[in-house]
């Protein structure tokens, strides 16, 4: 083979136009030239059993290291494998020591495996290649696929909140089918903080996790540093590796069940004023304005109790069915789920439901030539309500006053007193949508041994979705007034739009449909070699190619004069409007690519001292010419001290040593954000008539580049008195070239409609934090058996510059109209909450005389504020008495997972803690007659009444200025998840044919200690990094009840 | 059969090879550097450019809020706070409200010169017609700037990249206005008396905006000659019913010299005021919370003051048309008892904006605060007239500037007025307030007459005439210009 001149295949085709096609292309080729690969072989067989018990163990790794091939054992403990004589086979089990066999002859061998001390030789899946826990030189955190599964939470990202310590979870929404906020050691920008999420290697959006079926995760793998560079352009918000389950060879087919049931509930009720107490406090802040008392007579007892009305119970459901199993060449996954959970609020309006089926097979075609196919299919359907924002159905609800009965003359009532709310009930029956994506989501892969040590695999990553959408939209009346009526009277009928001069049609309900398609598709190549020299010298590398595409195309239409305003009618074909005047079509389509080049260089001396280096160049067609490509090393080293003799102490199983520097970028902007694109809103009436011309949008930054994340990690792993594991991290993570859209000039005339200013790379963020993971377990067969892991990161977050000329950026709102609450400024965190301090509340109006501060407008029972830059005015209009009054980022998270078992109980739980952080109460609707929380009870009412609650009034008063009185602290400690679980005896099951039967009741979030007010503390940024910790009346996360059971036949 | 060498090449060749891959040009958009190739393309740009003339209602509401004429309301002091601080000319040089206005104008502007820069790329009837409504609008763009600002950066048929921002500085307001009456005297030259379509400008706008922007600078005999022009030459008139004049029904009638044209027909947010196609200002001016006949609800911005009401001549009809006493309204109604509304914590007075309210009859789409068809009328044929006799008076043409006040006192009934020297000055200004007020133009008035320290409580001589630059503005072009005197 040796000399060999090139394939002529491949010198006749030039990769030029459709280089993807032709990868693939010589790449099926190549296939072609294989056949016939084998090697003098046998199938060897045998049986794996505990060294202490004797008792059979399954799930046994069994494999030869010079390939990846590999088996792992059936529930006998048994397997059989391809090897020839001479070879050596390898034998791993997750706490027990490796164990080496040679073969020798062809007879049946039984192996019996000790306990090992820790989890060192255990495999973790890295990018592109996989290590060893001893091995590894970066930081990485993984978790179980069971300890997910326990869970029994819908989504995956929900799942991992809490399991590993620097991977912060927040909920953007307790919603059905509602996304998390996935942050790895911090926030690092303005913009894109989302990870680089790999399922079996293929790019999954985090938006997309909602598809994923937590139960079909075998592992989850997070790379927090440096090292995670290796993918480059994508990983400077670090990478998620995500493997799905396997079937294992030469074991018969495996069935698995398993379902629970399950009712939820809100996890807290606002304390709202009832409508004696309403009534009273409303009188006393009219009385205080200066107008009559609204309510002559306030004995009106409890009054309506809205959230009673629009919080029910709601059932989650699961029932999932799989089979594993393998022949001697072959091994399957076989799997489907059905899951559905209904909303706490909305019920049927708030529901998703999900559908996935998965195939992973993997077929030995020859001796050195291995498939691998992965297929996951997802449908899910959600209904949504409008949430989160003002004018959401929570936002409705804790504002509607309880003198205001549910329903009048027949109807929902108008709550007319404010008029920007509507009747919570009446929101929820005219919301009408449906959004469904069918997922198809999968990857072939070729592996072929080319050498000894010398592996070449190839693959074609597929994710494709199917996004389709429809919502109704009926004629509407809520009252008269409202802003959200579509209605032109109570009648519901459709209000008459002139189009022409004294030409009328009627525009009624309409309906809004949309289908989009995106696709994304990976051609990767790459070699990975291994071989060790001189027994002290072992050498690793990889070399790879890598090619992706992202294709997106939508159509949406809207249609109107829904006939009847009736939900039966609501299709775009049913539409009758006149002459379709009104119904208008939208398109939108995309592309982009990213091309990669990558190497890996590992290096260890005796086991002792390990040295790893990474090179990935990048490019991106985010990116004009200027600046298409990118270079991105990585250097990482580690110690194990353990190994050297002085070291050898007792009580002291593993010591390893770790430092890494790596740069990784961040390309997730708009496409051609780099290039000026007539795409802005140019539209003006001529002849009482709308015309569309056409504007610049986005202005063009031919300059604009990938920003980039520096970071250091210094790391200490260590075993010790056997059943004791710990790891900690410290990290300097350093973001520069921020991709950002920082005001600019108004005289570049890019602030009109759909204009914005162009991208820049400007500004600097660092974190810096500290990691720790602690685990505990009991030695492995103890028939009571306890384990404990406890993670815990302290993270420090800072803007370290802004762009020229800019101070800040401002974030949300405080309020309607209201000052500014949150910005991104230089030397604090992102997102932190800035606004006036309070120091009491003036007593008397001899205070006010008194005071060396002038407060322009303040009244006895008003907040007093701080006058920072001590002028002796308090300023309400800039920022010279304004102070951070808190940030949304956590100091300090933790979790905390304990397990144990006896006999066939099992009972466990898991805690997370977030501490330190802050939250603008933002949901409370300053206005006359809404509803507020109790608090107000305790307001100052005369001298000496309070000092930290000001006097209620419907004048002008500056107490609803943004301070420290509407800032809460966010801390909570939650329950996730309580479990307890019994395994029936074998001996009742099996006559039923089952091999396992166990039953569980469990509860999740059983529990939240905090002092927030709110919903819910565990909040998320709705609208971006800086909107975090602003609560505009979030959708709680449930309180779960459930029961299941999981049986194996 | 492979091994690893041809391995290795087919990796490194996908590299070498695929530099056009990530070629990727945008499908089906057009490219700002790759346009002006059709006539049509020349007049969808300009109705970009005309799009920013709908955010007018920031600098008709300073207009009001900042005289004696109207205080901010609204929901609550920190409900749009800019208003509230020029309100009390306590605004300084952090306000939101004067900022929307910088950066609006000047998008109009950016809009314009995109236009100029290509306008010589081909060649096609009817191209004068449109490069000089694309001036007028630059014109106008500048004028509302250099009235509010004083002298501000000059950009002219180019567009700017975010580098050379810094490089420029502020052009004096004389050179400023140079260039608006540039812009202006070229586009009366191309543009027609009558547009076939309603909202182009026409040679009249132009002229009357020349006019007043001669009579803003002190050009008093430039601005008698061309207001006089407009006046003899124009197809313009008042119509009779000056109550009518309001509603969207009768707009674009012989009395419109300029208006901004507004729709109904598309729904809007409060999260983006400047992308509406309705007019914001009559749904914010509505009265809070209102349910009963006539009205619609809004926001009670912008509302008429007690001095403003006691202004007018109890006989002059232009008061009830202007100013509307809510709570005599709702007890001249036949149900006065089931009539309601809300008083907003910004302040309230009791009076609400007659001229650019929410009517039911009226009513836009979805939010309907923020989509009516209202026009607002920048410039009408009375404005034309008492603006010439404003002119006609400093150049001692009084005769002339009696007549033209008196076309405008007869209109509503009232009786001719003889007066002059001091006397007709000040029967002017009090002319301009009962026929203007509400309409954005007395605060300018009042400075323009010197009045403004006697008339508006707070207002500081040789500051307050002009409003402060955006402290940020000042910031991101480099720090290097500077502000207005006093801030």
């Amino acid at each position: 083979m040796k000399n060999q001149p090139l394939n002529a295949g491949f010198a006749l085709n030039p990769f030029v136009q459709k280089p993807l096609l032709n990868v693939s292309l010589c790449f099926l080729f190549c296939l072609g030239s294989l056949a016939g690969q084998t090697q003098e072989s046998f199938t060897l067989s045998g049986q794996v059993f505990d060294q202490k018990s004797g008792s059979t163990l399954p799930g046994v790794a069994v494999y030869m290291p010079s390939g990846k091939r590999g088996v792992t054992t059936d529930l006998e403990g048994a397997f059989s494998i391809r090897t020839s004589i001479g070879a050596q086979i390898e034998f791993a089990f997750v706490g027990y020591k490796k164990q080496v066999h040679r073969v020798t002859d062809r007879q049946p061998i039984k192996i019996y495996l000790s306990e090992e001390t820790s989890l060192l030789d255990e495999v973790m899946v890295v990018g592109y290649g996989s290590s060893t826990r001893k091995e590894l030189t970066g930081a990485t955190s993984d978790v179980k696929g069971e300890e997910l599964e326990k869970l029994n939470l819908p989504r995956l990202d929900q799942a991992l909140q809490g399991q590993m310590a620097g991977v912060n979870i927040t909920s953007n929404s307790g919603s059905p089918g509602g996304q998390s906020i996935i942050r790895i050691r911090g926030l690092s920008t303005f913009g894109d903080n989302d990870p680089l999420i790999l399922v079996d290697g293929i790019v999954y959006d985090s938006e997309g996790l909602n598809t994923l079926n937590p139960s079909d995760i075998e592992s989850v793998n997070v790379l927090k540093d440096g090292t995670a560079a290796i993918y480059g352009v994508r990983a400077a918000n670090g990478v998620i590796l995500i493997t799905t389950k396997k079937g294992s060879k030469n074991s018969a087919p495996q069935f698995e069940f398993t379902t629970y049931y399950g009712i939820q509930e809100t996890t807290r009720r606002l304390d709202l004023l009832n409508a004696t107490e309403y009534a009273v406090i409303k009188n006393n802040a009219f009385i205080n304005g200066g107008d009559p008392a609204p309510f002559a007579n306030t004995a009106l007892g409890e009054g309506t109790d809205w959230q009673d009305a629009v919080f029910q119970t709601a059932p989650i459901e699961n029932y999932s069915l799989s089979m594993n199993g393998g022949t001697d060449r072959s091994s399957y996954s076989i799997g489907g789920t059905y899951f559905r959970q209904k909303g706490i609020v909305g019920g049927d309006k708030a529901q998703f439901e999900r559908w996935n089926g998965r195939v992973n097979y993997t077929n030995e075609i020859s001796e050195r030539l291995r498939f691998n196919s992965v297929l996951l299919y997802t449908f899910e359907e959600r209904a949504a309500l409008p949430e989160n924002g003002i004018g959401s159905v929570l936002y409705n609800t804790i504002n509607a006053y309880p003198t205001e009965p549910l329903r009048e003359d027949g109807r929902y009532s108008y709550l007319n007193l404010v008029n920007d709310l509507i009747h919570p009930l009446a929101q929820m029956e005219n919301t009408h949508n449906r959004s469904a994506v069918n997922k198809f989501v999968g990857k072939e892969e070729l592996a072929y041994d080319l050498a000894p040590g010398l592996t070449w695999t190839n693959r074609f990553n597929f994710n494709v979705a199917l996004v389709d959408y429809k919502a109704f939209n009926p004629l509407t009346w809520y009252g008269p007034g409202k802003p959200q009526n579509t209605a032109a009277n109570d009648e519901l009928e459709a209000p008459r739009i002139e189009i022409a001069d004294s030409v009328f049609i009627d525009r009624g309900a309409n309906v809004e449909e949309s289908r989009s398609t995106y696709s994304d598709l990976t051609f990767e190549s790459y070699l990975n070699y291994e071989k060790t020299f001189q027994e002290d010298h072992k050498v690793k590398a990889s070399l790879g190619v890598s090619a992706f595409s992202r294709r997106g195309e939508g159509l949406t239409g809207v249609a109107f004069n829904i006939p009847y305003n009736s939900l039966d009618f609501a299709d775009i074909s049913a539409n009758q409007a006149e002459n379709g005047y009104l119904n208008n079509t939208y398109s939108f389509q995309f592309r982009e690519r990213l091309l990669s080049a990558f190497t890996r260089a590992e290096y260890a001396y005796k086991d002792r001292y390990l040295f790893s280096t990474i090179l990935r160049r990048d490019g991106s067609s985010k990116f004009g010419a200027n600046n298409r490509w990118g270079f991105f090393p990585v250097f990482s080293g580690a110690w194990i001290i353990s190994e050297e003799d002085f070291a050898k102490v007792e009580g002291l199983d593993f010591a390893k040593l770790r430092l890494s520097f790596g740069t990784s970028g961040n390309d997730q902007i708009p496409n051609f954000a780099y290039r000026a694109l007539l795409n802005g809103e140019g539209v003006y009436v001529w002849d009482d008539i709308i015309r569309t011309g056409v504007a610049i949008g986005r202005a063009a930054n031919d300059d604009l580049k990938w920003e980039s994340t520096s970071q250091w990690n210094l790391g200490l792993d260590i075993g010790f008195l056997k059943n004791f594991s710990a790891t900690f991290n410290y990290f300097i993570k350093e973001t520069s070239d921020l991709l950002f859209q920082p005001d600019v000039s108004g005289v570049l005339g890019t602030y009109g409609p759909g204009g914005y200013p162009p991208f820049v790379n400007a500004g600097d963020v660092r974190n810096s934090g500290v990691e720790l993971e602690l685990g505990y377990r009991t030695p492995v067969g103890s028939e009571w058996s306890f384990s404990a892991q406890i993670n815990g990161s302290y993270i420090r977050n800072e803007v370290t510059s802004t762009p020229n000329g800019v101070d800040f950026i401002p974030g949300a709102a405080f309020g309607v109209g209201g000052n500014i609450a949150t910005r991104f400024q230089e030397s604090f965190p992102i997102g932190y909450f800035i606004g006036l301090e309070t120091d009491g509340i003036f007593q008397t109006q001899a205070e006010i005389d008194n005071a060396a501060v002038v407060q322009a407008g303040a009244q006895p029972g008003d907040l007093r504020f701080v006058d920072q830059n001590g002028d002796g005015v308090i300023n309400f209009s800039d920022d010279s008495d304004r102070v951070q009054l808190g940030s949304p980022i956590p100091d300090f998270t933790f979790g905390l997972s304990l397990n144990t078992a006896y006999k066939g109980f099992d009972l466990s739980c898991h805690v997370y803690a977030a501490i330190g952080q802050e939250i603008i109460r933002n949901y409370e609707r300053q206005q006359p007659y809404a509803n507020q929380l109790d608090y107000v009870i305790g307001r100052w009412v005369g001298n000496g009444s309070s000092n930290e609650i000001p006097r209620v009034t419907t004048d002008l008063t500056r107490n609803n200025v943004f301070s420290d009185h509407f800032v809460e602290d966010g801390s909570f400690l939650r329950i996730r998840n309580l479990q307890l679980g019994y395994s029936l005896p074998k001996s009742w099951v099996n006559p039923w044919g089952a091999e396992r039967l166990r039953i569980y009741v469990a509860a999740n979030n059983l529990w939240t200690l905090t002092a927030y007010q709110g919903f819910d503390p565990d909040i998320g940024n709705f609208g971006g990094p800086l909107a975090a910790g602003v609560d505009y009346g979030f959708y709680p996360q449930p309180r779960t009840f459930m029961g299941g059971l999981q049986m194996n036949f | 059969m492979i091994n690893w060498r041809n391995a290795l090449m087919l990796l490194l060749l996908s590299q070498l090879g695929c530099r056009d891959y990530l070629d990727v040009q945008p499908e089906f958009a057009l490219d700002a550097e790759n346009y002006f190739n059709a006539p049509q393309d020349y007049e969808l740009a300009l109705i970009g450019a005309y799009d920013l003339l709908q955010g007018s209602f920031v600098s008709y509401w300073i207009g009001e809020i900042a005289s004696d004429n109207a205080i901010a309301g609204g929901e609550s002091v920190t409900d749009t706070e800019g208003l509230h601080q020029i309100e009390a000319m306590t605004h300084d040089a952090v306000n939101l409200e004067l900022r929307s206005l910088f950066r609006w104008n000047y998008t109009g502007i950016a809009r314009v010169n995109y236009l100029m820069e290509n306008r010589d790329k081909i060649d096609f009837d009817g191209k004068e017609g449109i490069v000089a409504e694309a001036r007028f609008l630059r014109a106008y763009y500048y004028f509302d700037l250099v009235k509010f600002f004083g002298g501000v950066p000059l950009v002219i048929d180019k567009r700017l990249g975010s580098d050379e921002v810094t490089q420029i500085d502020r052009s004096s307001a004389a050179e400023v206005y140079d260039q608006i009456e540039a812009d202006l005297n070229l586009a009366i030259a191309d543009l027609p008396w009558n547009q076939p379509v309603k909202g182009r400008v026409t040679k009249g706008s132009a002229l009357g905006l020349l006019g007043k922007v001669q009579l803003y600078r002190g050009k008093h005999a430039e601005a008698a000659s061309t207001l006089d022009q407009l006046i003899t030459s124009g197809p313009h008139a008042l119509v009779s019913d000056f109550a009518s004049l309001w509603l969207a029904a009768n707009e674009n009638n012989a009395e419109t010299v300029f208006d901004i044209e507004y729709s109904n027909q598309e729904g809007g947010s409060y999260g983006c005021l400047i992308c509406l196609e309705g007019n914001a200002a009559p749904g914010f001016q509505g009265i809070r919370q209102y349910d009963g006949p006539f009205y619609g609800d809004g926001n009670s911005y912008n509302l008429p003051t007690q001095d403003l009401y006691d202004s007018f001549d109890p006989a002059d009809p232009r008061r009830d048309v202007t100013v509307l006493d809510l709570d005599a309204f709702i007890a001249s109604q036949s149900n006065p008892g089931s009539i309601n509304y809300a008083e907003g914590a910004g302040g309230h007075t009791g009076f609400y904006n007659n001229k650019y309210i929410k009517r039911l009859s009226e009513i836009g789409l979805p939010d309907n605060d923020l989509t009516s068809p209202l026009n607002y009328k920048v410039i009408r044929y009375a404005d034309v007239l008492l603006m010439a006799a404003e002119a006609h008076i400093r150049t001692g043409n009084e005769s002339q500037a009696l007549n033209y006040i008196n076309q405008v006192r007869n209109r509503v009934g009232l009786p001719d007025l003889q007066s002059g020297g001091a006397q007709l000055e000040d029967d002017l200004w009090k002319e301009r307030r009962a026929e203007l007020s509400g309409e954005g133009h007395h605060f300018f008035d009042l400075v323009r007459s010197g009045r403004a320290a006697n008339e508006i409580t707070g207002f500081v001589p040789g500051k307050h005439e002009l409003f402060p630059i955006p402290q940020v503005e000042i910031d991101l072009a480099g720090g290097n210009w500077t502000q207005n005197p006093g801030y």
